[in-house]
């Protein structure tokens, strides 16, 4: 059960970060200049999406 | 499939080795495994640091130099002059330490038969405690006391509003440090149980071969070289997780110092 759980809960922290990617990929191929500040936002962002999954992964292991 | 009947068992094996074990004294006063090598870890960052002060010049020679001052200056642009702003350079010694320290026990934690330091609970939080006073100290200074806590909530907001906002905001500064320790203690914990568990299948697969030569075992043993390919890339991955981390923490800590000295948000 455990292990069902954790996985719908990474389908929405894997679609943030996939969304953040794609936003990002578009970004730096309309303006490479700003490549360095938008990769900041990018980990910032999708770091803030990671640590729910993670937290998941956390719980799946500690609620048998 | 025998081999992948025995993965719950040496999986549960490999998760309780993770948990704090006393390497001299008892859990509260003594040193655990993580303490330890936290603090090899800090003794090769002070080795490592002098070594590059000493050989300090106005034209870096030599590559060791030339990446010191690369990282340096990395943190001192993107972090310190993007994201906090004008007074970076009161900030930048207290972010650069915890980006080296973070970063050496992360990478010294990869090495096979050493563990990372911000791999347990404990660590993280102190190091998130940290950060979490010193941008409220910081917030403290520039506003004082009461002003911070008045500027928590933004200015030119209609009376009731403003105090539900002051409440979330209030909220989300006092999750700050726990989604922090988490946030860091996960990647490490999780990257490390992953790598474990490909260990371990590498491991059961080639068991029989190791016991008695047949032909049978030879292919059964096959498998273990396909995960042992995984555990590689898994590897190199867990490397450059545990760098992101170090500077994604930095980067946090900066942005909640810039957040706590702006002016009415």
């Amino acid at each position: 059960m455990g292990v069902i759980g954790y996985g719908l809960g990474v389908i929405g922290a894997g679609l943030a970060i996939g969304l953040a990617a794609h936003g990002v990929a578009n970004a730096m191929a309309r303006q490479p200049e700003v490549q360095d500040r938008v990769f900041t936002v990018f980990i910032m962002g999708s770091a803030f999406a990671e640590a729910l999954a993670l937290i998941g992964f956390v719980v799946a292991l500690v609620v048998k | 499939m025998e081999a992948f009947e025995l993965l719950p068992e040496e999986i549960n094996h490999l998760v309780s080795e993770f948990h704090s074990i006393p390497v001299v004294g008892d859990l509260m006063t003594g040193v655990t495994q993580y303490t330890f090598w936290m603090i090899v870890s800090a003794i090769l960052l002070l080795i490592i640091m002098f070594a590059f002060v000493k050989n300090m010049s106005l034209v870096p020679h030599g590559m060791f130099q030339n990446m010191m001052e690369y990282i340096i200056q990395f943190i001192e642009k993107d972090v310190g002059k993007a994201i906090v702003g004008k007074t970076w350079k009161k900030h930048f010694p207290f972010l650069a330490t915890l980006f080296f320290f973070i970063f050496v026990n992360n990478v010294v934690g990869i090495i096979p038969g050493m563990k990372p330091g911000s791999g347990t609970i404990s660590t993280t939080a102190a190091l998130a405690l940290v950060a979490f006073i010193y941008f409220i100290a910081c917030g403290v200074k520039v506003h004082g006391p009461i002003g911070y806590i008045k500027s928590l909530a933004p200015s030119g907001v209609a009376f009731p509003l403003n105090v539900l906002i002051w409440v979330i905001e209030v909220i989300s500064t006092l999750l700050r440090p726990i989604t922090l320790a988490v946030r860091l203690f996960c990647n490490m914990f999780a990257g490390h149980i992953v790598m474990g568990s490909f260990a371990i299948m590498v491991t059961l697969f080639a068991q029989p071969l190791l016991e008695q030569l047949t032909a049978a075992n030879v292919v059964g043993a096959l498998p273990s070289l396909a995960f042992g390919a995984i555990l590689l890339v898994i590897y190199g991955i867990e490397m450059f997780v545990g760098v992101i981390q170090a500077y994604v923490f930095t980067v946090l800590t900066a942005v909640y110092i810039q957040g706590a000295e702006a002016e009415g948000h």
